[in-house]
C-alpha cells in the first residue's frame, strides 16, 4: 500500500507543551516529486519536516518512506541512508576544510574508497566548492556555507531530500545558484520535500504543493491542479479609445467575473474564468466591436496570491 | 631512500585503514592531530618527566668526593641500622650506598599517578566539554541522523576527543615501564596494571559521555563540574591510600574499587621493599577489604582481577545508558527494565561490601550505612526513571494507540516507556529488600526485625518522595523539575532538622522520627505498634497523592473534544 510513495504519513501528531505543532497528519509524496511546503511561521512544516528525517519523535502515528517504517532507533540503517535532511540552520564544523567535512558525512554515510572520492568531487562540482576544497569552514561566506551543506546533505546520494527554508538568509545570486542546484537533483530522480516562504521559487521548482496551518495539512495537491482549482485567469487590457466603452463590451461576456482599472493608465485588469479559447474568443469579440486595443495580456494568479487569498495567515 | 618511501606508504596506508574503521575518529583526528598541538602535548609530557626525575634526584644525598659531609639523610638511603631509616652510609669506595630500587619505584608511582589523573580528570573534561558543545551547536543532531550505530560514534569519540592527551600519557610509558621494571615489579603485574588504568578509563569516559548528554541546565558548567568532581574523588582517595593506616574492611572500602592506583599496592609489595619505606597503602591493608566475607583482594591476580571486572560491569552499564540517551535524549535517562537489572546489581556488590564482619553492633552501623545508600539510589531511580510533563501527557492521551506493551496498564507501568515511574521504584525497591531480607535474618540475632522494619519505612518513605516529585512533574509549575528537586530535598532534610531543634531525640519520641529519611537508625527504640502505624501512615499518603495524580493523568488523557465538551458543561452550567 504505501510503496508508491516515497514518503506516507498517517495520523502522524506532534504535540509540544501547550499545543499541538501537527495534527493527526496523512501526507502522501510520489517518488521522484519535489513537493513545497507552505505555510504561515508556526503552521508546523519545520516539526514535520523533522520527524521525517527521524529528528523528532512523532507523539503518534506512523511514517513510511519508500513503504519501510521509519523509527527513530538504531534498526534502520539502511531507511537513513535513503534520507538527507537539512534544517533552517546548517551547524557546521569550523575547524574543519571542507574537504575533510565532506570526507566525514561521506564516511558516516559507509561510502567507500574509491567511489567515496569520486563522489568528494562530484558534489564539490555541483556545488562550485571546487576551489574551496582546501578552506577552512570557518572562512566561508554564508551562501557557500549553505552550499557545503546542502554538500552534506546530498554527499550520501540519498533519494529522499527534505529541505526546511533552504535559501533563507540568501541573496539573489545565491538564492539562484541554489535553484539550479535543486534542478539537476530533481532531473537526479531524488524525491525532495521542501519548505519555503519565497514562493516564487516554489512555483518553479515544484510538481506539488501542501499548505500547513494550525498543524493541519489543508490542501495537498500537484501544482497544475492547484492552478487549475484556485488560481484565476487574468487578462490585462489596455485601450487607446474610451475605458467606457471596454467596460461596456466587457459586461457582455459572461465569463468576465470583474475588472479592476489600473489607476493612471487606460488599462485594467480582467478576472476572468474560461480557458484559453475563451481568451481568443473575447479578443475577437473586442476586436469585431472596434476597440482600440494595444494591450491584450493573458496571465494567471500566481503561487503568492493564491497563498495570501486562501487567508493562511494565522499562525498555531 | 626508496626503503623509507615504501615504509612511509605502507605506514600512511595503515593508518588510513585505521581512521577507516571509525568515521568519528576521523573527524576527532582531523580537528585535533595537528603538528602544533602534538609538538605542544609532547613537550608538556617531556617536561613533566623531567621535573618528576629530577625532584626525586633532589632526594639523593649531595655528592660528596671529598669525604667533608659526615652525616646525610635521604629516603632512598639504606639507614644506619640503629634505627635511624633515613640515614646515609657510604660503601668502601667512599660513594653512598642508594637503594635505587626504591627510587624506581618511587618514578613508576608518581608517573603511575599523574597519568591517571591526566587521563581521568582531563580525558573526561575534554569528552564532556567537546559532546557538551557539540550539542548545544546542533552538530550532534546530524551525526545522529547517519546509519552509524551509537556505540561506532560515542567510541569515536572516546577514542578520538583525548587523542592529544593518550599522545603525551604515551611518551610516559616508556620511562614508566623502564622505571617499573627497573624497581623488580613483574611484568606481568604492570601489564595487569595498565589493563586497570584501560577499564578506569573506560568506565570514567561512559560516565562523562553520559554526563555531557544529561540534561542538567547550565551546559557551559557541566565539564567543571563533571570532571572536578572525579578530580576531587580521585585525590581524595588517593591521598587516603598514601595513608597506611587506612582501614578498607568497612562498606566505604566499596569506593576505592572505583581509584585504579589501587592497584599500585600489590605492585609495590612485588618489589620486597620494606614497607616502612614506601608510603602506600600495603598489600596487607587491602587485604583486609572482604566481599561477603571472603578477602578476595589478598590475592593479587584475584584482586585485580575483580578490580578490572568492577570497571567493566559498571562501564557496560554506562555505556548501555549513554548509547540509549543518545540516540534519544527525548527518553527517561535509563529504561523501567534496565533500572532493575542495575537495582539487583547494586544491590548485590552493596550488600557483599556491608558483610565485612559478624560483629552485631559494628554490622547493624553498616546496614544502616546500607540503608541509607539505598535511600540515595531510590531518589537517584526517582531523577532517572521520572518522564517529563509532556511525555506523562503524551502516555495518558495516547496510550492505547502507540502502546508497545499491549494495552494492559500494569505492563506499561512496569516496563513502558513514559509512564509514571512510582510503580517501578516501588519494584526496584522491593528487589532490594528482597534480596537484603536473608542476610538480615541470618546475621542478626536480636535486631534483626527492627533493622527489617527500617529498610521497609525507609522504603515506604523513598516511595513517598517518588509519587510526590511525579506529582510535581505533572503540574502546569514552570519551573516544575526545579520545584520537584527542591521539594523532595526539603522532605529529607527538613523534619529532622525541626525535630533537631525542637531538642525531641529518636530515643525519646521515636514515633516522630520514623517518617524522616533513615527510619532504621531509630527502629530499635520504636515499638512494633510504632512502627506499624508509620507503615500505615506512609502508605496512605502515598494513595492519596497516588489518586491525586491518576485524576491529574486522566485529565490529561482526555481527548480534546472531551475536553471541550467538560468546558461547556461547566459553562452552560
Amino acid at each position: 500500500m504505501h510503496q508508491e510513495f516515497a514518503i506516507a504519513t498517517y495520523g502522524l501528531t506532534k504535540r509540544f507543551e501547550g499545543y499541538i505543532a501537527v495534527n493527526d497528519l496523512d501526507l502522501q509524496v510520489k517518488a521522484g516529486e519535489v513537493y513545497g511546503l507552505i505555510g504561515p511561521n508556526g503552521a508546523g512544516k519545520t516539526t514535520l519536516i523533522r520527524m521525517l528525517a527521524a529528528a523528532e519523535e512523532p507523539t503518534k502515528g506512523e511514517i513510511y518512506l519508500h513503504g519501510d517504517r521509519l523509527l527513530r532507533d538504531d534498526s534502520n540503517s539502511i531507511l537513513k541512508q535513503r534520507i538527507g535532511y537539512l534544517p533552517d540552520d546548517f551547524p557546521l564544523y569550523d575547524d574543519l576544510t571542507v574537504y575533510d567535512y565532506l570526507d566525514y558525512f561521506a564516511r558516516l554515510y559507509l561510502l567507500k574508497q574509491p567511489s567515496r572520492r569520486r563522489r568528494l568531487q562530484e558534489v564539490l562540482e555541483l556545488v562550485q566548492l571546487e576551489n574551496k576544497s582546501k578552506s577552512i569552514i570557518s572562512t566561508l561566506s554564508r551562501g557557500m556555507k549553505q552550499r557545503l551543506s546542502l554538500a552534506r546533505t546530498i554527499i550520501h546520494e540519498p533519494i529522499l531530500l527534505l529541505l526546511d527554508e533552504p535559501v533563507s538568509g540568501l541573496d539573489p545570486l545565491a538564492r539562484q545558484q541554489f535553484r539550479q542546484i535543486i534542478k539537476v537533483l530533481q532531473e537526479a530522480g531524488m524525491t525532495i520535500l521542501i519548505s519555503s516562504h519565497v514562493l516564487s521559487d516554489l512555483a518553479e521548482l515544484c510538481t506539488s504543493i501542501g499548505i500547513m496551518e494550525l498543524g493541519f495539512l489543508v490542501e495537498s495537491a500537484s501544482l497544475s491542479e492547484l492552478y487549475k482549482k484556485l488560481s484565476r485567469q487574468q487578462i490585462t487590457l489596455g485601450t487607446l479609445g474610451k475605458m467606457e466603452i471596454l467596460q461596456q463590451q466587457l459586461s457582455q461576456n459572461s465569463l468576465v467575473e470583474t475588472w479592476e482599472i489600473i489607476p493612471q493608465s487606460n488599462r485594467l485588469k480582467v478576472n476572468f474564468t474560461g480557458g484559453e479559447a475563451d481568451c481568443a474568443a473575447l479578443l475577437r469579440s473586442l476586436i469585431i466591436a472596434d476597440i482600440p486595443l494595444t494591450e491584450f495580456h493573458c496571465s494567471q494568479e500566481d503561487l503568492e496570491s493564491i497563498f495570501l487569498k486562501l487567508g493562511h495567515q494565522q499562525t498555531s | 631512500m626508496k626503503q623509507n618511501r615504501r615504509l612511509f606508504q605502507e605506514q600512511n596506508f595503515l593508518w588510513s585503514r585505521f581512521l577507516d574503521w571509525n568515521p568519528q575518529l576521523f573527524r576527532e583526528v582531523k580537528g585535533k592531530l595537528k603538528t602544533r598541538n602534538v609538538v605542544i602535548a609532547a613537550a608538556m609530557a617531556v617536561v613533566i618527566q623531567f621535573v618528576a626525575v629530577i625532584a626525586l634526584l633532589g632526594e639523593l644525598p649531595k655528592p660528596d668526593p671529598e669525604g667533608i659531609l659526615k652525616s646525610q639523610v635521604s629516603p632512598y638511603c639504606l639507614g644506619n641500622g640503629y634505627g635511624d631509616n633515613l640515614a646515609c652510609t657510604k660503601d668502601m669506595l667512599g660513594n653512598w650506598v642508594i637503594n635505587w630500587q626504591l627510587l624506581w619505584l618511587d618514578l613508576f608511582m608518581i608517573l603511575s599517578i599523574i597519568s591517571i589523573f591526566a587521563l581521568l580528570v582531563i580525558g573526561s573534561y575534554m569528552l564532556i566539554a567537546d559532546t557538551v558543545k557539540e550539542e548545544s551547536q546542533g552538530t550532534l543532531n546530524f551525526i545522529r541522523l547517519s546509519p552509524q550505530s551509537a556505540g561506532s560514534i560515542l567510541l569515536g569519540k572516546v577514542l578520538g576527543v583525548p587523542i592529544l592527551l593518550y599522545c603525551g600519557v604515551l611518551l610516559f610509558l616508556p620511562l614508566n615501564l623502564i622505571s617499573g621494571l627497573a624497581a623488580k615489579i613483574p611484568l606481568t603485574l604492570i601489564l595487569g596494571f595498565y589493563s586497570v588504568i584501560v577499564a578506569s578509563c573506560a568506565f570514567f569516559y561512559s560516565l562523562a559521555l553520559l554526563l555531557s548528554l544529561v540534561n542538567l541546565g547550565f551546559p557551559g558548567l557541566k565539564p567543571w563540574l563533571g570532571s572536578g568532581l572525579l578530580g576531587v574523588f580521585l585525590f581524595t582517595l588517593t591521598r587516603v591510600l598514601f595513608d597506611n593506616y587506612v582501614s578498607l574492611d568497612n562498606p566505604a572500602g566499596w569506593l576505592f574499587l572505583f581509584n585504579p592506583s589501587l592497584v599500585l599496592s600489590y605492585l609495590s609489595d612485588a618489589t620486597y621493599l620494606p614497607s616502612s619505606k614506601i608510603d602506600f597503602l600495603t598489600a596487607d591493608k587491602l587485604a583486609e577489604l572482604s566481599f561477603l566475607g571472603q578477602t578476595f583482594w589478598a590475592n593479587a591476580t584475584i584482586g585485580i582481577g575483580l578490580i578490572f571486572g568492577h570497571f567493566c560491569l559498571w562501564t557496560y552499564w554506562c555505556w548501555s545508558i549513554a548509547k540509549r540517551r543518545f540516540l534519544n535524549p527525548e527518553k527517561t535517562l535509563i529504561s523501567k527494565t534496565q533500572s532493575y537489572w542495575l537495582t539487583g546489581w547494586f544491590v548485590a556488590i552493596a550488600l557483599g561490601f556491608t558483610l565485612q564482619t559478624t560483629r552485631q553492633s559494628t554490622l547493624e552501623d553498616y546496614f544502616i550505612f546500607l540503608q541509607f545508600c539505598l535511600g540515595i539510589w531510590g531518589l537517584g531511580l526517582i531523577a532517572v526513571l521520572s518522564p517529563h510533563r509532556q511525555a506523562l501527557h503524551d502516555w495518558a492521551r495516547y496510550r492505547h494507540q502507540v502502546s508497545s506493551q499491549g494495552n494492559l496498564l500494569w505492563k506499561e507501568l512496569i516496563f513502558g516507556e513514559n509512564s509514571p515511574s512510582t510503580i517501578a521504584v516501588a519494584i526496584n525497591l522491593i528487589i532490594a529488600i528482597a534480596y537484603i531480607a536473608p542476610s538480615i535474618l541470618i546475621h542478626f540475632n536480636q535486631n534483626r526485625y527492627f533493622v527489617l522494619w527500617g529498610f521497609i519505612l525507609s522504603a515506604g518513605s523513598t516511595i513517598l518522595l517518588a509519587v510526590v516529585a511525579q506529582l510535581i512533574l505533572t503540574s502546569k509549575t514552570p519551573k516544575r523539575a526545579a520545584v520537584s528537586i527542591i521539594t523532595v530535598t526539603s522532605m529529607l532534610i527538613v523534619p529532622p532538622l525541626c525535630l533537631g531543634f525542637a531538642e525531641m531525640s529518636p530515643q525519646a519520641t521515636p514515633f516522630v522520627w520514623l517518617f524522616s529519611f533513615l527510619p532504621a537508625a531509630v527502629a530499635e527504640h520504636a515499638t512494633i505498634s510504632n512502627l506499624i502505624l508509620a507503615v500505615l501512615g506512609q502508605w496512605l499518603a502515598i494513595s492519596l497523592i497516588g489518586f491525586q495524580m491518576t485524576r491529574r493523568l486522566k485529565q490529561a488523557g482526555a481527548s480534546e473534544t472531551k475536553i471541550l465538551i467538560n468546558r461547556n458543561a461547566v459553562l452552560s452550567d
